[in-house]
């Protein structure tokens, strides 16, 4: 894998050099440009994974390359597609846009086609790792957002008052792929998916504001199975319970403050979701940094709290085996999605070696509690205490 | 001691003010409306990308030139690695080019001359030709 990687970095080299050479001139219609990026990861403890790093070295975790072809037809419309070949096998290479922009003016963009969904602040820039200073964005948000792509119409205006530049977006489309949870891959269907995003900068403080939602709807044979099997019995409550599917939200607030010297970026998001098996997260991350140019360094605290609303079993024990049956089910279910708190506590320094190449080595310090869901960064391979150090060089490059 | 001293202190006064006055940055357009005057925030959206009621098209020097270090340094009030970041950001998540650059401030000149609409940074000695108008000066 680590091999076709370096091919097709050695591809990639070549031809820019050619596209660059080529823009010196006149602007192309057709520009290629991408991005790439080779984090090697070491979590120093052997009864747990942390974003899939675990107790040997590997490079092949968050290791990617992305192209990007833009062609401008007029004025106001323009095509973009993008691939991305990720080396993680949790994450399916190929397509991630393939849109149309329309620009009528310099207010107003409105692209149609497959895109990326900007729940939170660098949720459409995600595999990008050179538009930001941590190496691995803090997981205990960016986590929780399932899936990056939809299938719609996007809407961006933006507009002064007074110095102030604001910015509204909206969007409305649909998901319908795979999602990858603890290691099973789940038929997915999001319905109806639209947001709101606004964000407003003076100076070099910035404020961002978004709230999105969907009808998702997750195909789980065994539970929606066995909600019938409780219905049949009347345990209405217990079986409304076990389902995946329903309304989704999505909340942030984040915070940003940029100069030549200091950084402080913070972010709160909140998602909830109506079926009894979608817990309601909560999260947020704080970080401030310090600038000497080349250099950058940082630090950073991240914290996730998950909760389900746990339903009591309503199915009474000692009335007959089967009931006894059912109702022990319904509990070992239960305790298959506990609520699962996380903290990521961050050091790192980014160097930017080259105007488009930059260096980062990462430290995160990641605790979590007793209860681990597994379907988050954070997984119990069994016997972990909790405490986990996670060590990470990487290499970022936009061309 | 005492005259490297004094020797000292009256190069520093001699050269200083020669050094700010090669310090400063005009930020010029070709625009027929020759009273067109911006301030220091509005500048840097331009050159960031950001809206502005004005149907201008910012154009930039690249990385290693010395004016575009002092426009960062004194407009924008981002380092270099910032900056180039953020149009990573932009240009991966589809919302915007950074301005197209050219190689030094002469073929930049040139531009700005053939091109309504243009805008570009200069360093202040530069002699402007009438038919570009000066926005903005920061010292």
């Amino acid at each position: 894998m680590d091999l076709v990687v370096l091919r097709a970095l050695v591809v990639c080299l070549s031809f820019t050099l050619s596209t660059s050479l080529a823009n010196a001139a006149t602007p192309n219609p057709l520009e290629f440009s991408g991005f790439a990026r080779v984090i090697m990861g070491y979590l120093d403890d052997e009864n747990a994974e942390y974003v899939g790093y675990d107790n040997s070295l590997s490079i092949d975790q968050q290791s990617l390359l992305g192209l990007q072809a833009d062609y401008r037809l007029s004025e106001e419309i323009a095509f973009t597609g993008q691939v991305v070949g990720y080396t993680d096998d949790q994450r399916s290479s190929g397509l991630e846009w393939l849109y149309l922009t329309y620009t009528p003016n310099s207010a107003l963009q409105v692209k149609l086609g497959r895109q990326r969904i900007p729940f939170f602040n660098h949720s459409d820039s995600l595999d990008v790792g050179f538009a930001y200073p941590w190496l691995t964005l803090p997981q205990q948000v960016y986590d929780t957002a399932f899936f990056s792509t939809f299938d719609g119409v996007l809407a961006n205006y933006q507009f002064t008052l007074n110095d102030w530049q604001i910015n509204y977006e909206g969007y409305w489309g649909r998901f319908d792929d795979e999602i990858h949870l603890d290691s099973q891959d789940l038929d997915t269907q999001v319905i109806g998916l639209f947001g709101v995003n606004a964000s407003v900068s003076y100076r070099n403080f910035n404020l961002r504001a978004s709230y999105g939602q969907g009808d998702i709807d997750i195909e789980q044979d065994e539970a929606t199975q066995f909600a019938q099997l409780l219905r049949q019995f009347g345990f209405t409550n217990n079986a409304d319970w076990l389902n995946a599917n329903g309304l989704l939200q999505f909340y942030q607030l984040s915070a940003n403050y940029e100069d030549l010297d200091y950084f402080l970026r913070s972010e709160v998001t909140k998602m909830t979701g109506a079926g009894g098996l979608f817990a309601d997260i909560d999260s947020f991350y704080i970080s401030a940094g310090y600038n000497f140019y080349p250099y950058t360094v940082y630090i950073s605290y991240g914290r996730k709290d998950l909760h389900f609303e746990h339903l009591a079993n309503e199915i009474p024990f000692g009335v007959s085996p089967e009931l006894d049956l059912l109702a022990a089910t319904y509990l070992g279910i239960l305790d298959l999605f506990p609520d699962d708190e996380s903290k990521g506590t961050k050091i790192g320094i980014r160097w930017d070696w080259q105007y488009n190449v930059a260096l980062k080595a990462e430290m995160t310090f990641v605790e979590a509690n007793d209860a681990i869901s597994n379907d988050y960064a954070v997984r119990d391979l069994g016997g972990f205490d909790g405490h986990a150090v996670l060590y990470q060089f990487g290499l970022e490059w936009v061309f | 001691m005492r005259k490297f001293l004094a020797l000292f202190v009256t190069c520093w006064l001699v050269l200083t003010p020669s050094l700010k006055a090669a310090e400063a940055i005009i930020v010029v357009a070709n625009t027929s409306d020759k009273s067109l005057q911006l301030n220091r925030l509005q500048v840097r959206n331009l050159f960031m990308g950001g809206a502005l009621p004005y149907d201008l098209d910012a154009i930039a020097l690249p990385p290693e030139n010395q004016t575009r270090v002092l426009f960062n340094t004194k407009v924008v009030g981002l380092t270099e690695s910032r900056i180039q970041s953020y149009w990573a950001q932009m240009r991966f998540t589809g919302r915007k080019k950074a301005p197209r650059e050219f190689s030094n401030e002469q073929s930049m000149l040139e531009y700005l001359i053939n091109n309504a609409g243009a805008v570009g940074y200069l360093p202040e000695g530069i002699s402007v030709p009438n038919e570009l108008t000066v926005l903005y000066t920061v010292r």
